[in-house]
């Protein structure tokens, strides 16, 4: 079972790249758990394993290019290594719907990474839908309404 | 930048050369989408346009609370961009205590029948993340229409979802939910998308999670109702879950939800989540039908368990969730063997992540099935020597979970070995290790004495500079109780030998303080012993001395607490060797700290000086060896005798007390007075109890025969107050002013008497504060004690006294009264 409490995207240097959280934790709570993350996670070594444990609760991370993917998951539900899948699955679809997808797409592109992200996992951080297709069928669909709209707006 | 795009804002941002540039932009950024934000007649586009770089702030880290309501009113538009953009924004910046939500009641409620399924499919996203439980409430009907209505599998999948959350914000929707409505769900295929199927397991978990909590309310407020049909109306779909369950397992049919030959395994592993907290709750309120399923759902696991494919993350992950549906419901052996050997194999793996959810779960199965665990103990043994230190950590503490009085002798092997490859970044997990094993020797007293002690000194050779001053003492405490005190003196002058000879110097380093003080602590308890055993070149009276001259020397201030050890050893030593030279040096380093800064090293100094000038028999007696010392388990008994024999004279006291002020005038009852010089005087009875009573194995003898020969006398000044056969009794004012009197209390006794205690009261308006007594609570005859007592309050000074005692076998007591010319 997948109840993960916050997504996470975070660059080699640092930089918070996306932030969603799936639990109700304060601000000033969060403001934390985002300041110690990132030296938690660039520290660890390529070898050691992908699971940290934080605080009350444990962080899986994995390494994708630039980028760290990073799940805050509440160590009674969640599955590690099916966390490590879900992540898995968030960047193969971000990178079939950008194309090779790198971590400019994402800066520049930041609401579509939400859009996918919450087709994916469900308000209370669980997995919504397991097809990838599926999921970027649906993202496409609305692009192409929000143009569509667009375009009418153009014409009128 | 002016009317500039998101675009480029956001390379604006990044084009930044320091930090305080970036902020810069960032602030003048953020104030102007705040104006922008403010004016009403701004053209939508534009409007759309600053929030998308409010979001561009919230995904920076910065204040977003001043564009909240643009965000509702982006919803409110008729533009599918705008409401796409609205509502994204509200899912971010909204959360779900706000007063905002109740404004967008009314537009979820509108969209929630909009004819666009995209509308309402983000509006029942957005529902999801924001309810509260009034919005759960109002809003609860219209997502039961859309379930009704609608044949779209997207919509269905995400109206449920919302149900899902909408059930764990307010556990009553289950008096209003259709459980009916899942079973026929489940049965028509064509609507059953994997997406359906995952979003019917959250309802589920929803309902099965929420409803113990919900049951209890019921029953508080009706202890007769009965609410379990909830539940037993969702019994039906548990053969169609299993079966769909399996199937998924074996057959792979459907490349889209294929991950390496393994059929979707986020679908799997929610449906093995699911059933099993089916099973649990219905165990819990036994439903009848269930046990025909258990049986299934066994074979089921271990089809599972035997056909996943287990080499790779995603058949591991529902292995994983396997193992933890099998000993979560506590299936039958034979699965729970299968179960811990599939653990046994992620450790065999080369996977890390898999390791350490392996270590991680069979540490919490060992209870269960502790054998089957111990077969794999190879391959934990591995685990220690990882380099990842969360993964030796976890090996770590399996190793002592499964440790036992078998296998103790190849685990610490293990250990020792651990121990070994440790660097200074693994302090913890040393430290933790010694803790662990100290307390396993405790535990498995059967092991072999011989072989813990070498084991032990080994541990400390490896690990000395690591460890606290509280493993180092458990250690000593070790070698201390050892039973065969011959091969105790050898592992010893083992020790020494390492310590003193100058050519192994390298073998102990400088930092190992262990190591040091274990050493010095030995020349002093054992030095004796070892030297009768044959001196040589390397262990011989003056290299002993010469080492702890040595260490002495060494010493700095932060080092206190060797020095301590060092001035024992000192005066330990000296009586156990013959050359003057020697014991010259010994005397110089006590001499050397009796004027030391440190008030306790200064203290002991001049202790021990005085004791060195004692005649050798009466300085060998003083400085006998330590007793066995029990660290845990003797201080507790003579603990309980004394709370026995405190509640003893706690039920005895009231009375006598408040008889000791029957007749004072103005302080016409007692209890306050009572209650306040009881609790005093119990604590000195209880620390007499411990310190009076010999022969319980935890005193220094040291000290106890330092204080015995200082016999008190009785000052001249001090008032007879009372006299008798067998005790006369001294007061002596030492101060009264500001409220404070100061008292020592004297007792001059005629005979031998025992278990000696003083009762005090005082007039309602003071407090009293009664010290131990000093030296003992048991005196010969002609022996003086003191007691000091300390009164506080205003009024006249005068006190009550009952003394009570043992003579001859049999109990005594004796009162009077004393008044003072003074007041406070």
């Amino acid at each position: 079972m997948t109840h993960i409490k916050y997504f996470v995207l975070a660059s080699r240097q640092g930089k918070i790249r996306l932030t969603k959280w799936y639990y109700s934790y304060a601000a000033s709570e969060k403001e934390k758990i985002l300041k110690d993350l990132t030296p938690l996670v660039l520290s660890r070594k390529a070898k050691m394993c992908n699971i940290v444990e934080y605080s009350d609760h444990k962080v899986v991370y994995r390494r994708y290019a630039s980028l760290y993917f990073i799940c805050g998951i509440t160590p009674e539900y969640d599955n590690e290594l099916l966390t490590l899948e879900l992540i898995h699955r968030y960047v193969e679809t971000m990178d079939s719907y950008f194309g090779n997808v790198c971590e400019l797409d994402i800066i520049f592109n930041f609401s579509r990474a939400y859009e996918i992200l919450n087709e994916m996992i469900m308000c209370d951080g669980s997995i919504a839908e397991s097809g990838k297709a599926e999921v970027l069928q649906q993202v496409k669909t609305m692009d192409t309404m929000e143009s569509n709209d667009n375009l009418d707006r153009v014409l009128s | 930048m002016a009317g500039s795009s998101l675009r480029s804002f956001i390379k604006d941002v990044r084009s930044a050369k320091t930090v305080a540039e970036e902020r810069a932009i960032i602030t003048k950024a953020s104030a102007k989408i705040r104006t922008k934000l403010r004016d009403d007649h701004l053209p939508q586009e534009k409007r759309r346009n600053n929030i998308q770089k409010l979001l561009y702030l919230y995904v920076l880290g910065e204040k977003t609370h001043f564009g909240q309501v643009e965000c509702i009113n982006l919803i409110a538009s008729d533009d599918f961009a705008d409401k796409r953009l609205g509502y994204l924004a509200a899912t971010l910046l909204l959360d779900g205590t706000q007063d905002l939500l109740t404004l967008l009641t009314n537009l979820l409620n509108n969209d929630l029948s909009h004819p666009n399924r995209y509308v309402v499919s983000l509006a029942l996203t957005t529902l999801g993340f924001l309810s509260s439980s009034e919005l759960a409430r109002d809003l609860y009907p219209d997502v039961e229409n859309i379930l009704n209505r609608s044949k779209d599998p997207f919509l269905v999948k995400k109206a449920l979802q919302c149900v899902a959350k909408l059930i764990l914000k307010d556990a009553t929707l289950l008096e209003v939910f259709q459980p009916l409505y899942l079973v026929s769900l489940l049965q028509n295929r064509s609507i059953c998308t994997h997406g359906v199927l995952l979003s019917i397991t959250k309802v589920l978990q929803s309902i099965l999670s929420s409803y113990p909590q919900y049951q209890n309310s019921i029953k508080q407020e009706d202890s007769t109702a009965d609410v379990s049909g909830i539940v037993t109306e969702l019994v039906p779909m548990m053969p169609e879950l299993l079966t769909i369950l399996q199937n998924l397992n074996t057959k792979n049919f459907e490349p889209e939800f294929d991950i390496q030959g393994t059929s979707d395994p986020f679908l799997q592993c929610e449906l093995l989540c699911t059933l099993r907290m089916f099973f649990q709750v219905c165990t819990s309120i036994s439903v009848s039908r269930i046990d025909q399923y258990v049986n299934k759902f066994g074979d089921l696991l271990t089809q599972i368990a035997t056909n996943t494919d287990g080499s790779k993350n995603c058949g591991q992950a529902i292995l994983y969730e396997t193992v933890r549906t099998i000993f979560s419901l506590n299936m039958e052996q034979p699965l729970r063997v299968l179960g811990i050997n599939i653990l046994g194999k992620f450790l065999s793996g080369k996977d890390n992540n898999s390791k350490y959810v392996g270590l991680n779960t069979l540490l919490h199965v060992v209870p269960q099935e502790p054998a089957a665990v111990q077969r794999h103990r190879k391959f934990i043994s591995r685990c220690l020597r990882d380099p990842d230190t969360s993964i030796r950590k976890r090996a770590l503490e399996l190793s002592f979970a499964i440790l036992d009085e078998a296998n103790i002798k190849e685990l610490v092997e293990e250990l020792i070995e651990f121990l070994k490859k440790a660097s200074e970044d693994d302090k913890s997990l040393i430290v933790y290790t010694v803790e662990n094993l100290v307390t396993a020797f405790n535990v498995n007293q059967s092991v072999d004495q011989n072989w813990k002690l070498e084991t032990l000194v080994t541990v400390l050779k490896l690990v000395g500079p690591f460890i606290t001053a509280e493993p180092v003492s458990d250690i000593l405490i070790s070698i201390n109780n050892a039973t065969d005190s011959r091969h105790r003196n050898e592992v010893v002058r083992d020790m020494l030998k390492i310590s003193l000879d100058k050519s192994r110097q390298d073998e102990v380093t400088e930092d190992n303080v262990g190591w040091r003080i274990a050493t010095i602590w030995c020349i002093g308890e054992y030095g004796g012993a070892v030297l009768q055993g044959g001196q040589d070149k390397v262990v011989s009276e003056s290299s002993l001395s010469e080492y702890l001259v040595q260490q002495q020397k060494l010493c700095d201030k932060s080092e206190n607490k060797i020095l301590h050890y060092i001035l024992t050893a000192t005066l330990k030593l000296s009586t156990h060797i013959n050359d003057p030279g020697c014991i010259e040096a010994l005397r110089q380093i006590v001499v050397s700290h009796t004027k030391d800064a440190d008030l306790m090293i200064q203290t002991k100094s001049v202790q021990y000086e005085v004791i060195f000038r004692q005649p050798s028999s009466v300085k060998k007696v003083i400085c006998e060896a330590m007793p066995k010392f029990e660290k845990k388990v003797e201080p507790e008994v003579p603990k309980n005798l004394v709370t026995l024999s405190r509640t003893k004279s706690a039920q005895q006291e009231p009375p006598d007390v408040l008889d000791l002020l029957g007749d004072d005038a103005g302080t016409s009852s007692g209890p306050a007075k009572s209650a306040d010089s009881q609790p005093q005087s119990s604590p000195a009875d209880l620390l007499a109890d411990i310190f009076g009573t010999d022969g319980n194995g935890i005193i220094d003898a040291t000290s106890n025969k330092i204080n015995a020969p200082q016999t008190l006398q009785i000052p001249p000044e001090s008032v007879k107050v009372h006299e008798s056969a067998s005790v006369d009794c001294f007061v002596r004012l030492v101060s009264c002013s500001m409220g404070i009197a100061q008292l020592e209390l004297y007792l001059k006794s005629k005979e031998s008497i025992q278990n000696f205690q003083t009762f005090c009261a005082v007039p309602k308006t003071q407090k009293l504060t009664l010290s131990q007594i000093h030296p003992s609570n048991s005196l010969e005859a002609g022996q003086v004690a003191r007691q000091n007592l300390k009164i506080t309050g205003s009024g006249k000074l005068k006190l009550r006294i009952k003394l009570d005692f043992m003579r001859h076998g049999t109990n005594d007591n004796q009162q009077f009264d004393h008044k003072f010319d003074q007041t406070l």
